[in-house]
């Protein structure tokens, strides 16, 4: 995926809930393949030349481990919010 | 109206101290996203007008474009990282260039000259031709590298929007280190005959005239080495 597709799959993906300036994508995207999570190939295709990024195994296990933490941290926040044992029993 | 957007933004992140190249595949990638985003708002149905100003505002503005950038330190340059040690190991480059100087004196000493006691006296029988040419090729790319040295180093504080003060040391060390520097090559002075050649900097001379003739020297190579890098800051002193 290239930039613009890239932005454009968030914006699909979270309904337009995530709206940022799409260029500041792009430092993000540069720094992750500074640390190996990413890797850049600048290809032509329908005559624009464009840089396509793809994920690299380091990413795919970096990737892996961000969403396990951010499954655990919204499962133990939505558990707060819902009240969890207490909601049931009730708070007497 | 992109064009002078990307224009502030490429000005911000460079006297930020982000590295040139980041610099411009940053700047390349957002020209690519903006044509991506106008075309998409075209075929919405907006006019082009309308649609490259939609395209700028879902891009982000210049503050923030940048501050994404220069945030992400490891791209800066280390020009901007380590101003002092980039610039005052200069002289290291004009001594490299030197090296190589003697390596073509030294070839040409051992093809041309191959009697003489040193390659700076008389030559031993006539040299013609290619020899000649050869000798005075080595002069002039011994009494240019000063110059061509110092001209990079004004080219690589242009381009990284430095401040002045560290390509001006680096100047000043590299005109006393042109205007000092000195080949000696005999042959006798070395048991079997297999020749010397060695280079001595920043002695001052052994008299007041010769100390005299060095600033001279220094003064020249400073000139020559500063002048493309001060007309760069007077234009830019005049468009801003």
């Amino acid at each position: 995926m290239y930039g613009y597709e890239i932005v454009q799959a968030i914006r699909r993906r979270s309904d337009a809930a995530i709206a940022v300036g799409e260029g500041v994508v792009y430092p993000v995207l540069h720094a992750l393949e500074h640390d190996g999570a990413l890797r850049s190939r600048r290809k032509t295709v329908n005559g624009r030349s464009r840089v396509y990024y793809s994920i690299t195994p380091r990413g795919s296990r970096r990737f892996a481990d961000l969403s396990n933490a951010w499954t655990n941290l919204a499962t133990a926040i939505q558990k707060m919010l819902t009240g969890g044992q207490y909601a049931k029993e009730g708070v007497r | 109206m992109p064009k002078k957007v990307f224009d502030e933004l490429r000005e911000r992140l460079l006297q930020a101290g982000v590295a040139p190249r980041h610099v411009q595949r940053y700047l390349t990638e957002l020209a690519d996203h903006l044509t991506d985003t106008r075309a998409e708002e075209e075929r919405a149905g907006r006019s082009r007008a309308d649609a490259e100003s939609v395209a700028l505002s879902r891009l982000g503005s210049v503050d923030r474009l940048a501050q994404a950038m220069i945030d992400q330190r490891q791209f800066k340059s280390w020009c901007a990282r380590a101003p002092w040690a980039m610039f005052d190991v200069a002289p290291l480059l004009l001594a490299g260039a030197y090296f190589l100087a003697c390596m073509y004196l030294r070839c040409g000493w051992t093809i041309f000259q191959p009697g003489a006691d040193s390659p700076f006296g008389a030559p031993v029988g006539p040299m013609y031709g290619f020899g000649n040419i050869y000798f005075q090729a080595g002069k002039l790319y011994y009494s240019s590298a000063p110059i061509l040295v110092g001209w990079a180093i004004g080219f690589i504080a242009a381009r990284q929007r430095l401040k002045a003060v560290w390509p001006t040391v680096a100047l000043l060390l590299i005109a006393w280190m042109g205007a000092t520097a000195q080949i000696h090559a005999g042959r006798t002075a070395v048991p079997r005959g297999l020749g010397h050649i060695s280079m001595s900097f920043f002695g001052p001379g052994p008299s007041p005239h010769a100390v005299f003739g060095e600033l001279m020297y220094a003064a020249v190579i400073f000139s020559f080495t500063v002048l493309p890098y001060l007309i760069w800051r007077l234009q830019r002193a005049l468009s801003a």
